[in-house]
């Protein structure tokens, strides 16, 4: 009995999907893990997001809402500051310069604030280990951290589990913020990013065609949903799915797409997705008020993974090719508590299988599918989800499944408009909407019901 | 009463769709999505319905006949949205037909139908789960319990839980049947399952002053 579609449809789709929902799931986790048993005692951080304005429970709600409004907006014009820097910077070439700041960022960030996040869960937990076994563990973590995002030939799937630990400590950091200064940053970063990516002087958009009439990969860091074992076996069958989904505009599912290049830059497309090395650059601003760091860096990540195929010759008769390029990535722009930011493009990378040489397309098709998130959505929503879980389990689910459908309506606009798209807007209104129906509506119903154990 | 009870509860209610989720489901990734966006369409059928009860919460008259009529209108909305989802699911049918014959693969076979309505059902149900029982078990997993008022014998998470695996596996099933129902026309499988839901959601309701077990 031949296998039915239905093995194969939305692949991708799940790939971009899981190390999402572990990141929000484990975010979860450390804010359940790491709450203070006293809430008067946290202690606030003072970062670039609550510059103008810290916010303590006795405030009313008018001035809450001023002060939260105030950091927002000078947080946004931060973000806006750093990243037409970094377009300058890399307008300049000064590439290396920004391969290197990232390296030294992302350094920086597991180092300091894992090692942070590591320590509150020894001494919550009061886990019996030794400071230099805990350094040496730290030490090894970080560098095998740095190692696997910014040099070749390391596998793929540490990568993208390094990724997602990033996201996580990030996120982690970012849920210590007060409360109304989180949902009005979050709503203003959906804005930001909605602008910054699609409006003709948008830093991002500036920087994703810079990087295309280079032909370069942007630096930045994202999350690749590659396949993490080669599909050799069904090469042929992926070439099938690859053919149909791009031809079909009803299935909308697949976001991967097909692009038309000569002959010669397939070879350039599979040397340069050997090189797993992706040009990031990841400035991070940090400053934090327990004064272990003096430091201000400035992240930006941003990545742009272009991988176009040719097919000249369709070897399957159903397949019709698309003639124009295809690449779609948005950017987000995000930030670390410890005032980072990060540019998370929304990828997809263009990978076809239809080209007369099968080897080729094998090789090709083994690295060049899947789609790319930026960095900063995985932190985004896990700050929303983190929040969330802050007032109640119900408010988790309900934004979980918000920010996944958001995610999902954005992977079918994305490979229904060709083009580089934003990856916050849609999941951060789904999710921000849903927390607060959930809980003015939905909780007093529910709660009331399942205590008098009405079931339906 | 501390984290193994807690997480016993959770199971108890969960552990059936669990392990449906990691033997069935986990391995298409197109019926994760349908568990996902059941899962949503079951979210937002509820948060309509709080929007509809809200300015009547909390009830409190102690007559049994608000409750019911709480649990009546809640089922008929479920009811609604079943069909809702049926016809969403027709025309997915229709389009992933075409995308089958577009790419020379054989139509949905039977099973990739049923399995689908299990997704849909399996959504449907852990939804239920997680709102119903899953949101109240925060304070399991502390040191104490807490007693259902009628019976000071039952802890009251076990007993919402049992309730949970109860509706769970009504969910899941009645959504394999109602389609099966709709597709072939067949009366009595299209009756069956609102019914089912309606007569567990009152039961449940009706029975509640007469819940004793000092017998």
């Amino acid at each position: 009995m031949e296998s039915s579609i239905l093995e194969s449809i939305g692949v991708e789709i799940i790939g971009v999907m899981s190390p999402v929902s572990i990141c929000m799931f484990l975010v979860v986790l450390l804010v359940y893990a790491l709450s203070p048993s006293n809430p008067s005692s946290s202690s606030s951080i003072r970062t670039a997001a609550n510059l103008v304005y810290l916010e303590s429970p006795t405030d009313s709600t008018s001035e809450k809402l001023e002060g939260a409004l105030l950091n927002a907006l000078v947080f946004v014009i931060l973000i806006a500051l750093v990243t037409f820097l970094l377009v300058l910077l890399y307008y300049y070439n000064f590439t290396n310069f920004l391969k290197n700041y990232m390296r030294f960022s992302a350094f920086f960030v597991l180092a300091t604030m894992g090692g942070s996040i590591f320590l509150s869960i020894i001494q919550h937990f009061s886990i019996p280990i030794d400071s230099v076994t805990c350094f040496l563990l730290l030490f090894n973590f970080t560098l095998v951290g740095v190692l696997s995002m910014f040099a070749a030939g390391m596998p793929i799937l540490l990568r993208q589990a390094y990724m997602v630990c990033l996201g996580i400590i990030v996120a982690a950091w970012f849920t210590k913020l007060p409360e109304w200064t989180t949902w009005v940053l979050l709503v203003a970063l959906a804005l930001y990013d909605l602008v910054a990516v699609l409006a003709p002087g948008g830093p991002l958009k500036l920087l994703v065609e810079l990087a295309s009439t280079r032909d370069e990969e942007l630096p930045a860091l994202v999350y690749e949903a590659r396949p993490t074992v080669p599909r050799n076996a069904n090469a042929s069958s992926l070439g099938l799915l690859v053919a149909g989904v791009s031809d079909s505009g009803s299935v909308e599912l697949q976001a991967v797409s097909r692009g038309n290049v000569s002959p010669g830059e397939n070879e350039n497309r599979a040397s340069s997705d050997d090189s797993v090395v992706e040009v990031d650059s990841f400035a991070k601003e940090g400053g934090q008020s327990n004064g272990d760091e003096g430091q201000r860096l400035l992240p930006v990540d941003r990545a742009l993974g272009r991988h176009s195929s040719s097919s000249d010759a369709s070897e399957y008769s159903t397949v019709n090719v698309p003639s124009d390029r295809a690449r779609q990535f948005g950017s987000v722009a995000s930030e670390i508590v410890a005032d980072e930011e990060e540019m998370s493009p929304l990828v997809q990378m263009s990978g076809s299988g239809n080209e007369r040489d099968e080897l080729r397309r094998d090789a090709a098709e083994m690295f060049s599918r899947g789609i790319k998130l930026g960095l900063g959505d995985f932190i985004f929503y896990s700050v929303l989800v983190g929040r969330a879980a802050m007032y109640d389990l119900m408010t988790v689910y309900a934004c979980y499944l918000a920010i996944i459908s958001g995610l999902g309506c954005t992977l079918i606009l994305l490979s229904v408009c060709h083009r580089a798209l934003p990856a916050l807007p849609i999941s951060i209104a789904l999710g921000v909407i849903f927390y607060f129906l959930t809980r003015l509506l939905m909780e007093p119903f529910v709660v009331g019901a399942a205590t008098n154990l009405l079931m339906f | 009463m501390t984290i193994a009870a807690g997480i016993g509860y959770a199971l108890l209610a969960l552990g059936p769709s669990l392990s449906l989720f990691i033997s069935v489901i986990s391995k298409k990734p197109f019926l994760v999505l349908t568990v996902l966006s059941s899962t949503l369409l079951w979210l937002v059928s509820l948060i309509m319905l709080s929007g509809l009860w809200r300015p009547f919460l909390p009830l409190k008259s102690s007559a049994w006949w608000p409750y019911s009529l709480l649990i009546f209108t809640s089922v008929l909305f479920q009811e609604a949205l079943r069909i809702l989802f049926w016809k969403v699911y027709k025309k997915l049918e229709d389009t992933l037909d075409a995308f089958a014959d577009r790419v020379s693969k054989p139509r949905l076979y039977m099973t990739d139908k049923m399995q689908i309505a299990l997704a849909g059902g399996l959504g449907h149900g852990v939804a239920h789960a997680v709102f119903f029982c899953l949101s109240l078990l925060t304070p399991a997993f502390g040191p104490g319990t807490f007693f259902v008022d009628r019976c000071s014998k039952i802890p009251f998470f076990l007993l919402s839980a049992i309730i949970a695996l109860a509706f769970v596996t009504i969910h899941t099933f009645s959504m394999v049947i109602a389609f099966n129902g709709y597709a072939e026309g067949n009366k009595v499988d299209q009756i069956f399952v609102p019914l089912v839901h309606l007569v567990a959601g009152m039961v449940v309701c009706v029975m509640q002053p007469n819940l004793r077990c000092d017998a």
